[in-house]
């Protein structure tokens, strides 16, 4: 039955086909092109069981495809065909049935153990491990850090190779952690704390993604980093952040009632508090380019800007009051250094960094 | 127009008995439905209540038990009456009917004015209300309220029942309304005995 | 008495046809013109909610977005989520194609409670109204799912928006509880359970979940409505309240609310497979069984939804290991289809194209799910652009190919015309490359870092996000292409004849399109609508087809 001969031979080419697939997935190199570069444990035990379900998928998948298509074209009514040709009344197959019921029962079940393995990684507190927290507010992330007073407001650094165990929170709303690399996240809810488990295995810079709708901002919720560097490194930055947010408490803001010292603002500071509070609602392009407010490349520098939006000249110093005391016009809100949480000096690094920006 | 028999004799003619087979289904469907919706809230009740914060939550006091208790008994009392109401009905006894009827709305009432009086001392003597007394007041309020509501309405419901059945509305053979409101008003005091234990008692 | 008898009672109860176009077009009580009113409300709804989505596709087009603001964005998106699942899908697979078809295949005059019914429908449009409305007032932001306490922070629209969905709900309700009702007590004589055509089954297993889980949302939407307005604390953390009920009330509807999405179209395939394979459907009672096993454990895995929120840990495993068993079931479906159509006389209608379209897709769809239920991998995923690119494939690929493959199907039913075949074929060709252009690639976006509802995104996606922009134009002019064939068929289409695809349901037995009170005398059944080669299962059908029923009974 030539009909059969057929069958077989699609069958044969998708069971190769199928093989090449399963090949791919576990010859690969890197999972790459799939998802991101791996930089942690337990990373890469989620792409192993990535590899996993995927080559499980492919040659479900094939099959499926591969057999509708097939049967579509084989089956289908030809032009000699009577109009009320029938096909055989076959009911049904209890062996074929029972077997395409119970072979996935299987997988199912094969597949639960090997999440179940990899889920109790997850849960596993490991010893001597850094134990860190963060806060998600209205958009950007803070951390904490063990005998650090306060909160680390830019980016977040860890040592290479040490266990973390990240412990969440929110102070709004609900917003969710995220590092791709690392393959976890956990959502960040206000009065609650979740917590995730890894250990950097690789030195690089990680994107920090909120996944979690947080309001205006959420879209830009990323700007954060994850900053993994060898022990030494991480010491230094973790003792300057100890010094600093000590000298920080001692001298609690004074909210500066009058104009505001720009001398000494650090443009590089400026530029890492901007990417956390300001990028939610300005894009650093023209002035038209707006998210919420307006965009600042120009905002110093640019001839066809010459005025703020507040009427004032383009000076560093009008500026800094339009942070001090915010200002609300055609655009909408702009929060005023309390809203914003900024200090004198930060304004003033805030001011140092946006006179560096120039329209090309 | 064909007859068919119904259980514990007598005779009615058949479009009857199937629309009653297909109310009675409907109406069973129905009440599942709002055993889901007062199951919501009482797992949101429950989940709340476990979530940690201590129970009743500081400063507030919780509604006395001993009024929940008369409470309780008069609406469970209610629930007799309406048995035999039924019951007379069935057998013809229209008088006694009437008055079982009419003492379970009273017994109704009676409830609902307790249920008043208890809000009462509640919002004005200790100053437990609906929002203002965090998860206790909104769980506490919310599920007595809905359940206080559907005792008035039931209550609306057996009035008119009542006064369709003086008017003859039903008979010894086609009475599915009453049968209705019957199963309704099991299901008002059935809730109750749920609302009851986990409000009052544990 | 389980099965309405022949004589006498409910089958011979016949009330005249009412003339006046209001009664019998607007509030009319019978079955298949609320179907059909259904249906057209819910494509209205569809347009507009596809023309959201058209602006979400447009503001994407450029990672910096600009052609709406992030805060319309917001809205954008939660009324398209919103209106599709609540608007389009669900009315139009229960309320339409239900009441257009599943009293008729059961051999009933009309569902249970044609009053009820009326009802129903009516209360769909109105709150859609208030659904669309909540824009002018500041639509709701947090998304179809609307957790808080976002949710209680959003415009005034949020309020209008839990009172829509509220009371689509109560429709939605009182439909499931009518059906169930129709389905368990209205069945003609030797309609047993085991005879009911397979789409009725889908429907059987879908009345229950409209029936349960609606309740729950109302529940939900209720609690946050009272929040929202009275300030009645019950999901606000910092007055005791906890966000995270919400998000278990509200899955616990949402998850068997999918399947009030898919299941009534695995009905629609089951018919149309096995007719236009001309062959009996293979594996009846295992894929009858299968809605029903799938209905019951919807309702046990709604956390899985909720890996990253935090419940205790040790209570995400069963969820984890039911959601895969579901696979089990819902493959035995796709098997036995595929197994269908082997051998069959296969007609390549535009209805059967849409059904292998749905196979291919669905089955995507299905297995990316499968990913999801993977806790690990879920954690990886959640939140992202994977979690949009799984519920088009379900959705869009499932629910919506079945809904255009019942529309190419009983569209002859409903007007007595077909709709052009040709076009029908360009339709399915557009449409399958626009769908797989624009939703395949986000699953790679959000594996690789794409988070999802976002107005403004990293300029590495920029090329991608253009390219499935692009794609879901060719979409929208698919689907633009399908209106104005069907719009042109009613009117213009090829006659067709009471029966044009020789199909066996009850429903092609009777006049196209349907005669009020659908059958003469109520058939007998004695046998499966599946047996090609035998003669119809069905007795005392002599004299439907030849001149239209007469009222006997009166009130
Ligand atoms: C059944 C449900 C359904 C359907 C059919 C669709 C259909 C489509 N969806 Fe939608 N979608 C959802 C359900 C659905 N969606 C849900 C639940 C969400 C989640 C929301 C949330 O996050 O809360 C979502 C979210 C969602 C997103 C993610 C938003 C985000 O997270 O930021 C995107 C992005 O591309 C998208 C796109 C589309 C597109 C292009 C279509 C297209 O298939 C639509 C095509 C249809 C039309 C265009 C209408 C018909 C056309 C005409 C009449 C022609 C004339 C029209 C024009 C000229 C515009 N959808
Ligand atoms: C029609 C709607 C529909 C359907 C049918 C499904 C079906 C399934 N869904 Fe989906 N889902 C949605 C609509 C739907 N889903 C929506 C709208 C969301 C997002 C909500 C939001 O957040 O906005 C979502 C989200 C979602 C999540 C949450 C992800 C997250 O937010 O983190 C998960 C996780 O488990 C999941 C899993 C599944 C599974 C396992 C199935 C299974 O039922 C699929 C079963 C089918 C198959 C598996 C294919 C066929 C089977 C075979 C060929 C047999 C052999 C196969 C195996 C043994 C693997 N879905
Ligand atoms: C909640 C959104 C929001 C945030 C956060 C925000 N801004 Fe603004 N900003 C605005 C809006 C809106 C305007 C325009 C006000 C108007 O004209 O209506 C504005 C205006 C400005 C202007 C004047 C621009 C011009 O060209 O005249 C400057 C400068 C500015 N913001 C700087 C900042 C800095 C620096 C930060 C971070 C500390 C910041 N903004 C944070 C919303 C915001
Ligand atoms: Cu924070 Cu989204
Ligand atoms: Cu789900």
């Amino acid at each position: 039955m030539s009909k059969h001969r057929g069958f077989t031979i699609v069958t044969v080419v998708l069971a190769l086909l199928s093989i090449a697939e399963i090949l791919y997935f576990w010859l690969m190199p890197t999972v790459e092109p799939w998802l991101p570069p791996e930089g942690g444990h337990p990373g890469d035990q989620v792409d192993w069981l990535f590899r996993f379900m995927a080559s499980a998928a492919a040659l479900l998948y094939t099959f499926v495809v591969g057999y509708v298509i097939y049967f579509a074209i084989a089956f289908r009514r030809r032009r000699g065909d009577s109009p009320d040709a029938l096909g055989p009344n076959i009911h049904d197959n209890p062996k074929l049935e029972a077997a395409w019921t119970i072979v996935p029962t299987l997988f199912v079940v094969l597949l639960s153990v090997l999440s179940i393995k990899i889920w109790y990684v997850l849960q596993v507190q490991p010893a001597n491990g850094l134990v860190v927290e963060s806060i998600g507010r209205q958009w950007y992330f803070t951390f904490r850090y063990p005998d650090v007073n306060g909160e680390v407001t830019s980016e977040m650094h860890l040592p290479v190779n040490v266990p973390v165990t990240l412990n969440v929170t929110s102070a709004d709303v609900i917003h969710s952690f995220w590092v791709p690399d690392m393959r976890l996240k956990a959502d960040m809810i206000p009065g609650m704390i979740n917590t995730i488990r890894f250990t950097p295995t690789r030195i690089g810079r990680y994107k920090i993604i909120c996944t979690e709708f947080c309001g205006t901002g959420h879209s830009t919720m990323d700007k954060q980093v994850m900053v993994v560097e060898p022990v030494a490194q991480y010491e230094v930055w973790y003792r300057g952040w100890q010094v600093h947010n000590a000298q920080v408490s001692n001298a609690i803001p004074t909210v500066s009632s009058g104009a505001i010292s720009l001398t000494g603002g650090s443009a590089s500071a400026g530029q890492a508090l901007f990417a956390q509070k300001c990028t939610a609602c300005h894009a650093l392009g023209p002035f038209s380019q707006r998210i919420v407010g307006p965009g600042l490349l120009g905002v110093l520098h640019d001839p066809t800007h010459p005025n703020l939006v507040d009427g004032d000249p383009a000076t560093p110093p009008n500026v800094a009051k339009i942070l001090q005391n915010g200002y609300t016009g055609s655009f909408g809100h702009m929060p005023d250094e309390a809203e914003n949480g900024l200090s004198s000096k930060d304004i003033a690094n805030l001011v140092a960094y946006l006179n560096t920006l120039k329209v090309k | 127009m064909a007859v068919v028999s119904i259980p514990g004799g007598g005779e009615v003619d058949q479009l009857y008995a199937e629309t009653r087979a297909l109310r009675l289904q409907g109406f069973l469907l129905f009440l599942v439905s709002d055993i889901v919706l007062f199951s919501s809230f009482i797992f949101a009740y429950l989940y709340l209540r476990n979530s940690g914060q201590g129970w009743p939550p500081p400063g507030v006091t919780r509604p006395a038990i001993a009024l929940g208790a008369v409470n309780a008994a008069i609406l469970f009392g209610s629930g007799a009456t309406m048995h035999y109401a039924l019951e007379n009905f069935k057998h013809g006894k229209f008088m006694r009917y009437a008055a079982f009827m009419i003492s379970t709305i009273i017994l109704g009432v009676l409830f609902l004015s307790g249920q008043g009086f208890e809000y009462y001392t509640l919002y004005v003597h200790d100053h437990v209300s609906w929002s203002g007394s965090g998860i206790f007041g909104a769980s506490f309020f919310t599920l007595t309220g809905m359940h206080g509501f559907h005792v008035f309405c039931g209550i609306w419901y057996l009035t008119i029942l009542l006064l369709q059945s003086v008017h003859g509305v039903y008979d010894k053979n086609k009475y599915f309304g009453l049968t209705a409101g019957t199963l309704y008003w099991h299901f008002v005091d059935v809730i109750w005995v749920v609302l009851f234990s986990i409000f009052y008692l544990v | 008495m389980s099965v309405i008898a022949e004589h006498g009672g409910l089958a011979e109860h016949i009330h005249p046809e009412p003339q006046g176009f209001i009664r019998k077009y607007i509030f009319s009580l019978d079955h298949k013109i609320i179907g059909i009113q259904y249906i057209i409300t819910a494509f209205v709804f569809f347009v507009l909610a596809g023309c959201l989505a058209e602006i979400i596709r447009i503001q994407l087009m450029h990672a910096n977005g600009g052609f709406i603001t992030p805060d319309t964005y917001d809205e954008v998106y939660s009324i398209h989520g919103s209106a599709m699942v609540w608007l389009v899908i669900i009315p139009m697979l229960t309320g339409g194609f239900g009441n257009l078809v599943m009293p008729v295949q059961i051999g009933a005059r009309d569902v249970a409670f044609p009053w009820l019914n009326m009802i129903s429908f009516w209360i769909f449009p109105v709150s859609g109204l208030m659904l669309f409305s909540s824009f002018l007032m500041g639509a709701p932001v947090a998304g179809w799912t609307e957790y808080p306490p976002m949710s209680l922070q959003g415009a005034a629209g949020t309020s209008m928006w839990c009172a829509a969905i509220f009371l689509v709900g109560v429709s939605s309700t009182l439909t499931g509880i009518n059906f169930l009702v129709t389905m368990l007590k209205m069945r003609a004589p030797g309609m047993t359970y085991t005879r009911m055509p397979l789409f009725c089954w889908g429907q059987f297993a879908t009345a229950p979940l409209l029936m349960i889980a609606t309740t729950a949302l109302a529940a939900a939407l209720a609690a946050l409505f009272m929040e929202r307005q009275f300030g009645v604390p019950f999901y606000d953390p910092t007055k005791g309240g906890s966000p995270v009920l919400w998000q278990h009330m509200f899955w616990f509807y949402s998850h068997p609310a999918v399947y009030i999405m898919i299941l009534p179209a695995f009905g629609i395939m089951s018919e149309v497979i096995s007719v236009f394979s001309r062959k009996p459907i293979f594996g009846y009672r295992l894929i009858a069984f299968s809605s029903a096993a799938i209905a019951l454990a919807g309702f046990m895995v709604w956390a899985h939804h909720m890996f990253t929120s935090g419940i205790a840990p040790y209570m995400q495993l069963p969820f984890m290991v039911i959601t895969f068993i579901i696979a089990v079931p819902t493959g035995v479906k796709i098997f036995s289809w595929i197994a269908t159509l082997w051998e069959g006389k296969i007609h390549l209608t535009s209805s059967m194209l849409f059904a292998l379209g749905f196979l291919v897709l669905f089955t995507f769809g299905g297995i990316s799910g499968v990913f999801l239920a993977a806790i690990p991998f879920d954690l990886h995923v959640h939140g992202t652009y994977f979690i949009p690119a799984h519920l088009h494939f379900v959705l869009v690929g499932g629910s919506l190919m079945g809904i255009f493959s019942g529309i190419y199907y009983w569209f002859p039913k409903m007007t007595g015309r077909y709709m052009s075949e040709f076009w029908g074929r360009v339709h399915f060709v557009l449409f399958m490359i626009g769908f797989l252009g624009t939703f395949l690639p986000m699953h790679w976006l959000g594996a690789e870092g794409m988070p999802r509802r976002v107005a403004t995104y990293d300029p590495q996606f920029q090329g991608v996000n253009q390219f499935e922009s692009i794609f879901s134009f060719i979409m929208t002019l698919a689907i633009l292409i399908f209106f104005i064939n069907a719009l042109y068929s009613i009117r213009n289409g090829k006659k067709a004849g009471h029966n044009p695809w020789g199909a066996r349901t009850l429903e092609w037995q009777i006049p196209s399109p349907m005669p009020y009170y659908n059958f003469k005398h109520i058939p007998s059944v004695f046998g499966l609508p599946y047996d090609f080669t035998e003669p119809l299962p069905y007795a005392h059908l002599e004299e439907e087809l030849t001149d239209s029923p007469v009222p006997v009974g009166s009130h």
